[in-house]
């Protein structure tokens, strides 16, 4: 057994999987990691499965001691990262000894960080995903928002070998680069001046932007108010345009269903890097079509 | 019906774009085919549309042409859904009834006709959305149309009755929102801690029944005390 002490919790410091699957038709939110390829790859460095729970850690990383030795694992955002205030390598398999402090600093890039741990996580599940639920948490899933001085119990895995997975096979973090997108089900209700605008100008993302919704700054140049769609489905990657003209883009603890029409929608892939982007970094979208 | 891509990992099967109990009905049969489908990762049945996740073992044109075929087999059967009525008790009375003032200024209706009015009727859930297990009922008799708020509330109080336009619904968490909150309901609609955690489905069917306030408070301590049994309370 070893147990994690959070001295301090971290910004926003959350459990993750790869989500809850198949209970969207109960207006169940999907959750899970908002960086899904890190999250993985984060387990896969210490021998887990893929959909093991993660800690997925929000731009001011927590403050943990470790009392037992165990592997961990960190990858996604570079937090600056410390074992008793030494740097440690991201996308790495990292022993660790009891009574070790693992703490975080500056964020240097990307916004979030997962944080594996070898062996069998004690916490609960609830339909089948260990991932915070956004509804009713304290009973649902309660140790998953991590809070000061919270014990986290890990049943110990087999030791794995030291893994580092190669810097051309890591994700990309880049903000740069335009993020790539398919049409969306409204894609043709837009004009062609907001179409030009959608794809043309830069966004930025907004500081009540959240795991429900990126919420984007500026208004589609030339914007006129669209008929209302009869409510139906949305998916964490759908962009729907608000009444303002104004795009939210929906990440993964979004709504099942919603109003707006739905100009595009985020490949699975660049969603993974969106959830870096932060509160004032400026996006712009790639229309890409359909294989 | 007509099929479209939705993401690199989902597709919108659109019905004819209208609230219609019939086009529902067309979305919930093809829903109840496709929950045994097993590239099928999720689906939201929604009033007139049915998104539909998949797998990366499938294709969106291998899936387009199996829903095109289950649904032609769909259309020419018989479209009812078997659904056996699902009776909600809700007090109508202060300090629940937060709305029912407003609701009878623009409806014309008194409080006693609103609530006759809304006890008459035998809702259909037509989806499930907003929040976790909030169901959408409807229609509602064309007296009772009532416009949402002009200001939505912060929170609303799980149990919530609620009316917007000729749609109701009942709260099942602590959410905001802008719909005519004419009552509530002591039962919970939404328990997390059960394998089925929603009393109500897409495709239920529903009748609410006006208790009074000490009905309301005898209910709730049931509740609280998990001695409360919707079944045997209506024999």
């Amino acid at each position: 057994m070893a147990r994690l002490h959070f001295l301090k919790p971290g910004l926003q410091t959350t459990i993750q999987d790869l989500g809850r699957q198949g209970v969207q038709d109960l207006g169940i939110p999907i959750n899970g990691a908002m960086d899904k390829a890190s999250a993985q790859l984060a387990n896969q460095l210490v021998g887990n499965n893929a959909n093991s729970p993660v800690l997925e850690i929000t731009l001011l990383g927590p403050k943990i001691q470790f009392e037992g030795p165990c592997q961990i694992a960190i990858t996604g955002a570079d937090l600056s990262a410390e074992i008793n205030g030494n740097t440690i390598p991201l996308f790495r398999t990292i022993n660790i000894e009891h009574g070790d402090v693992l703490s975080f600093g500056k964020p240097l890039i990307g916004c979030r960080a997962y944080l594996a741990i070898n062996g069998k996580w004690d916490i609960q599940s609830w339909l089948g995903s260990f991932s915070a639920s956004a509804t009713n948490t304290a009973q649902t899933t309660p140790d998953s928002i991590i809070v000061k001085d919270q014990i986290l119990e890990i049943i110990r895995g087999k030791d794995q070998p030291i893994i580092t997975i190669s810097e051309s096979e890591r994700p990309s973090l880049s903000i740069e680069t335009p993020i790539k997108v398919y049409p969306g089900p409204e894609f043709e209700a837009f004009s062609a001046v907001e179409k030009q605008s959608f794809f043309g100008d830069r966004f930025t993302i907004g500081q009540d932007s959240n795991r429900m919704g990126y919420r984007l700054n500026e208004a589609l140049n030339g914007y006129t108010k669209k008929e209302e769609v009869i409510s139906s489905g949305v998916i964490p990657g759908t962009i729907q345009i608000t009444n303002s003209g104004q795009p939210i883009v929906l990440m993964a603890d979004a709504q099942t269903t919603g109003g707006y029409p739905r100009i595009a929608n985020v490949s699975s892939t660049e969603l993974d890097r969106l959830a870096h982007f932060k509160p004032g970094d400026t996006v712009r979208f790639e229309l890409i079509s359909f294989k | 019906m007509k099929i479209v891509r939705f993401g690199d990992s989902a597709l919108l099967v659109n019905f004819e774009q209208k609230i219609d109990e019939a086009i529902n009905n067309q979305v919930l049969s093809l829903y109840k085919q496709l929950q045994e489908h097993k590239e099928v990762t999720f689906l939201i049945p929604a009033y007139c549309s049915l998104t539909v996740g998949f797998s990366e073992n499938t294709s969106f044109k291998t899936l387009s042409k199996q829903i095109e075929e289950l649904n032609s087999k769909i259309q020419s059967k018989n479209l009812e859904l078997n659904s056996k009525i699902i009776h909600i008790p809700v007090c109508y009375e202060a300090p629940y009834a937060l709305d029912i003032n407003e609701v009878s200024e623009k409806t014309g209706l008194t409080q006693q006709e609103i609530i006759d009015t809304h006890c008459q009727e035998t809702y259909k859930v037509y989806m499930l959305g907003f929040v976790a297990g909030f169901a959408y009922l409807g229609s509602l008799p064309e007296q009772l149309f009532c416009p949402r708020k002009a200001e939505p509330r912060k929170e609303v109080l799980a149990g919530s009755v609620g009316l917007a336009g000729l749609q109701t619904g009942i709260y099942p968490a602590n959410a905001p929102g802008g719909w005519q909150i004419i009552g509530r309901t002591p039962i919970p609609t939404f328990n997390p801690k059960t394998e089925n955690p929603t009393l109500l489905k897409a495709g239920d069917a529903v009748k609410f029944k006006s208790i009074s306030s000490s009905e309301f408070e005898e209910i709730e301590k049931q509740v609280s005390s998990n001695t409360f049994n919707l079944e045997e309370y209506y024999g």
